[in-house]
């Protein structure tokens, strides 16, 4: 009943809204007036203000947020879409919170850590304006890579966390936050070398002062990479079967480890992934994949290298709105989710987050999510 | 004066070229420009409909709301929403500004008119038969069209599709579909079906007279009437300046027409070179060019639809060089050499015989 009555007055609201100002929310029309001396915010995001910033290694950036009121917090572990203005234009990127929340809980600041990559538009221009940005747009905390509540049964249960490279922000955010220690944590931190391991202080600091965490640094650089299967079987009193596992890193690693855990027997829903790192993954081979979401219906399109993504999902069937086919109308402009596309007419290559696209003069570049 | 493929395809690299030169410099500048336009055409909005209820005052406060709210409705008619929903923005990937969530405050449905004008229009411009635009479908403009009684007193007609222009834009595409009377074209394919036009014309309509005539009469009390009045008004200034802006680009003298024809599988060059002669340009000073939306420069427009329109000054002299180095008439006067051949071809075309004008 109070769903129906609230759903109610939001439509109404939008109809309101509509004739009064074109705008699905009056927002939309006032947020030119009312934010002239912050263009940066981006009007369906929270502001939050840039309290600091700092190099946790000579990569990566920490930036201290205080979000507005708006901002609704966040579970340790979870992500949120950082947008800033660069060059007139708004460009987002995913980042997990790196802090804790009981930091958040006390002094209502979060903190984001970006490992600047030389090809990556918008940790690039971070880097390159921290100095001067009073402000950045965030969205909701977002996704479902957090600890586990833990039920009585299972109390005993080992935590098993690897992280690879700035993979470790999500998992230092939520040993920071954790409060109550009840089983055993184990961390694999793999790292090219202890140089450019972010939070090491801190993780040595907390594996100094409880018992029951354990710090491993793997430095790729000089021991290779990371067996993990080795390592957890060697370890005295450890059941592979008995523990929880969270892993953050590049696509590529996650699954290995994966593969190789359900192998060994430990059930999937034991595992926890969170994939990381560049997401300039360009997939292997000219075909790629596309994924059309039409009023929540997924449909997979298979995209070769130079025809347009319009004639791609024609091709599978699907009508996409469109018009000239020259890249003049605009007909075809829809939202891009994730992936990159490349532009036919001039030859760019897009970024790699939410943005519009021309269908019909885009092709695919790397795996792709559009919704229509 | 006709072009070889070759100088065509020459012609179409030189213009990308121009077009390349500004696209690839966007940024900071053309962000703060039209964010800037967005505050200017909110602030008269609201200022323009408050000072029209003080209108108890003073009258001349009255006229000053009108004169804002219609400024308001120029502003957002002209220089945001057309440009906006060429896509002009999108590149800026702001909600506010992106032609696919962008509708304006006028009657014309925002997505009726990407339809009509940015897909028909900008893609067929003046090919006899296939740009509904030319004339409208009310006006006979060139020898290209058989004469009916009815062009006798199409001058009359000119005036009041003028004064109505907005319904007029936002009828256009259920006129061109037959949606309520005529019996359907054959070639038309329609990808939006009868009901939906007719929601999106009804939906929008009904919105936008409620707001002027309802809405905003109602909060101001005793002024109900001042506002209504100050409301028809603003509409009124708008529609007539629109429609004289757009008859300035198309429909001057020297305008030239095309036959389906002639056009058949044609070339980017040819579609090029199309643009430039079935569009003219008029002078004038800066403000006035922004109260256009820059479509003094609708050479430059029909070339460059999805250019940030505040470049078209800039880039105008290096395609009149172009034009004029392929023999390409250009046609630029001022605006009211140019509004005068305007209202003379309209005269002109309401007896029968005149000139064909296809190129």
């Amino acid at each position: 009943m109070n769903k129906t009555i609230s759903l109610c007055g939001q439509s109404l609201y939008r109809q309101f809204s509509l004739m009064l100002a074109n705008q699905p929310k009056l927002g939309y029309y006032l947020h030119p007036l009312l934010n002239w001396h912050k263009p940066a915010l981006h009007p369906d995001y929270h502001s939050a203000r840039i309290v600091d910033f700092c190099w946790e290694t000579d990569q990566m950036l920490s930036v201290w947020l205080e979000p507005a009121s708006s901002w609704a917090g966040f579970t340790a572990g979870q992500h949120l879409l950082v947008t800033m203005l660069h060059q007139g234009r708004y460009i987002s990127r995913s980042f997990s919170i790196s802090s804790s929340s009981v930091v958040f809980a006390r002094q209502k600041q979060i903190r984001i850590s970006c490992r600047i990559q030389s090809q990556g538009e918008f940790t690039k221009a971070l880097a390159a304006g921290i100095a001067e940005l009073t402000h950045l747009s965030i969205s909701d905390a977002m996704g479902d890579f957090v600890l586990e509540p833990k039920s009585d049964a299972a109390l005993e249960q080992s935590i098993v966390m690897v992280a690879a490279g700035s993979g470790i922000t999500p998992l230092w955010s939520m040993l920071s936050s954790l409060r109550c220690w009840t089983s055993p944590v184990v961390l694999f931190y793999c790292v090219k070398n202890a140089a450019q391991a972010a939070f090491l202080a801190e993780l040595k600091l907390l594996a100094a002062k409880q018992p029951l965490f354990e710090l491993q640094l793997i430095e790729t650089e000089t021991c290779g990479r990371l067996n993990l299967v080795q390592q957890l079987k060697a370890k005295a009193g450890f059941s592979l079967n008995n523990a929880l596992y969270y892993l953050c890193g590049p696509a590529a690693m996650s699954r290995q480890y994966k593969e190789d855990l359900i192998q060994q027997g430990v059930p999937s829903t034991a595992i926890h992934a969170e994939l990381f790192g560049l997401a300039l993954t360009a997939a292997e081979g000219p075909l790629k994949q596309a994924l059309f979401m039409q009023q929540g219906k997924v449909t997979t399109v298979e995209a070769a290298a130079g025809v347009t993504l319009l004639q791609a999902a024609e091709h599978r069937g699907l009508n996409p709105r469109f018009g000239c086919r020259i890249g003049v109308c605009y007909q075809c402009v829809c939202q891009k989710k994730s992936g990159q596309v490349l532009n036919l007419r001039t030859g760019q290559i897009s970024g790699d987050g939410p943005e519009q696209i021309q269908l019909c003069i885009s092709a695919a570049h790397s795996n792709l999510q559009i919704e229509l | 004066m006709k072009l070889t493929e070759q100088q065509l395809s020459e012609l179409a690299a030189e213009l990308d070229q121009v077009k390349a030169g500004v696209m690839s410099q966007l940024g900071d500048k053309e962000a703060r420009y039209i964010r800037r336009m967005l505050m200017t055409q909110r602030l008269s909005a609201i200022s323009g409909r408050i000072f029209m209820v003080l209108g108890f005052i003073t009258p001349w406060l009255w006229v000053l709301g009108v004169a804002l709210l219609a400024l308001a409705k120029i502003l957002d008619n002209m220089e945001i929403g057309h440009n906006v929903l060429h896509g002009q923005y999108d590149w800026m990937n702001d909600p506010v500004l992106h032609s696919q969530r962008f509708e304006w405050d006028i009657a014309c449905d925002a997505g009726s008119w990407k339809r009509t004008h940015n897909f028909e229009h900008h893609t067929y411009t003046n090919i006899i038969g296939k740009d509904r635009d030319f004339g409208y479908g009310l006006l006979r403009l060139s020898n290209d069209f058989r004469w009916r009684l009815r062009n006798l007193w199409q001058f009359v007609t000119y005036l009041l599709l003028s004064t109505l222009f907005q319904w007029g834009v936002s009828y256009h595409e259920l006129a061109g579909e037959r949606v309520f009377f005529g019996k359907k074209k054959p070639d038309r394919i329609n990808s939006v079906s009868h009901t939906d036009l007719k929601k999106a014309f009804f939906g929008k309509g009904a919105r936008q007279l409620f707001k002027d005539y309802v809405f905003f009469p109602l909060i101001a009390g005793p002024m109900w009437l001042w506002v209504l009045a100050g409301n028809l008004l603003a509409n009124i200034i708008r529609n007539l300046w629109t429609s004289t802006v757009i008859f300035c680009g198309h429909f001057t003298a020297d305008v030239h027409t095309f036959t389906q024809e002639q056009c058949e599988g044609e070339s980017r060059g040819h579609w090029y070179y199309r643009q430039i002669l079935g569009s003219s340009n008029f002078t004038g000073p800066r403000w006035f060019h922004i109260l256009t939306g820059h479509l003094s420069c609708q050479i430059e427009h029909h070339l460059f639809p999805d250019m940030p329109a505040l470049h078209y000054l800039t880039v105008a002299p290096q395609v009149q060089a172009i034009a004029k180095k392929y023999g390409i008439a250009y046609n630029s006067g001022s605006f009211l050499r140019q509004y005068a051949t305007v209202v003379a071809r309209i005269i002109r075309y309401s007896f029968p015989g005149g000139k064909v004008t296809t190129a």
